[in-house]
C-alpha cells in the first residue's frame, strides 16, 4: 500500500469516497481510539485522515489496521445496503 | 495471458507489496470489497480509485517474496472472478430466492389470507385449522416408519 505521508507526529491517509463510507471510517475511528487520535476532513474525491499520537508499544501497524477495519466496515454496510 | 483488465502495476518484494490496477467496468464495487474482505487477515489493503481504473493496494503482514507475492496477486484475481460469479447468480436468483423466503415465513407464520383475486399467492401452505388439509392425513402411509421386520415376528 502506499506509505501515508507522515511527520514526526501526524500520519495521513486518503480514502477514496466512492470505496470508503464516511460513517464506516469514522467507526473505524472509534475502534482505534484508544491506540491513536484520528481526524476526518473530506478533499475532493477523497476522506483525508490525520493521524497522531499514535501508541508506539502496540504490536502491529495501527496506521494499516485502520485502514483494513475501515475498508471491511465500508464493506459491511455497502452489503446491508447502508451504504 | 493479456492482462489489459488488471493488472500487476508495482511489485516490491522488499516492503511485500504490490499493487493491481483494474478495469471499474468489468468488476462492480461490490465484487472488488468481496475479494479485498477475503484478503483482510493476511494482508493490509487499501482501495483507490484513478479514472477508470481501481488500485489495489496490497501489502502482506509477513514478508513475502517475490514469486509469492505474484502467487497472491493471482489470488487476488482468481477471488474477483469467483465473486464475480457469485454476484452475478445471487443478482440471477434474487427474485426466486425473495419468493421461496417470502413463502417459508407465510406458511410457518400460518397468518397470510388469500389476496382479493382469490390465487393462491401469498396463501397459507397448510390450514392449521382443517384436519383434512394434508397435514395429519396420511393416504400414501409415507409416515409409518419403516423396518425390517426381525426373523421370527412376521
Amino acid at each position: 500500500m502506499p506509505a501515508p505521508t507522515a511527520d514526526a507526529e501526524t500520519t495521513t491517509v486518503r480514502l477514496h469516497r466512492a470505496l470508503y463510507a464516511e460513517d464506516a471510517i469514522t467507526e473505524a475511528a472509534e475502534t482505534f481510539a484508544g491506540l491513536a487520535s484520528f481526524a476526518l476532513r473530506a478533499d475532493g474525491e477523497h476522506y483525508v485522515v490525520d493521524i497522531s499520537a499514535i501508541a508506539r508499544d502496540v504490536d502491529g501497524d495501527v496506521v494499516a489496521e485502520f485502514c483494513n477495519f475501515a475498508l471491511a466496515n465500508s464493506a459491511r454496510r455497502r452489503r446491508s445496503g447502508h451504504a | 495471458m493479456p492482462m489489459s483488465r488488471s493488472q500487476i502495476e508495482t511489485l516490491n518484494a522488499g516492503s511485500s507489496t504490490l499493487t493491481l490496477s483494474l478495469d471499474v467496468g468489468l468488476y462492480p464495487r461490490d465484487v472488488l470489497y468481496a475479494a479485498a474482505y477475503v484478503f483482510l487477515d493476511r494482508a493490509y489493503v487499501l482501495l483507490d480509485r484513478r479514472e477508470s481504473r481501481f488500485v489495489v493496494h496490497l501489502r502482506a503482514k509477513r514478508p513475502l517474496d517475490e514469486p509469492t507475492l505474484h502467487a497472491m496477486a493471482g489470488e487476488f484475481e482468481n477471488e474477483l472472478l469467483a465473486q464475480a460469479l457469485r454476484h452475478q447468480v445471487a443478482a440471477a436468483n434474487q427474485r426466486i430466492i425473495e419468493d421461496v423466503v417470502s413463502v417459508a415465513i407465510a406458511g410457518a407464520a400460518g397468518d397470510v389470507e388469500s389476496n382479493a383475486a382469490g390465487t393462491l399467492e401469498g396463501a397459507p401452505l397448510i390450514d392449521p385449522q382443517d384436519p383434512e388439509d394434508g397435514f395429519v392425513a396420511d393416504p400414501l402411509g409415507i409416515a409409518h416408519p419403516w423396518e425390517p421386520e426381525k426373523p421370527g415376528t412376521g
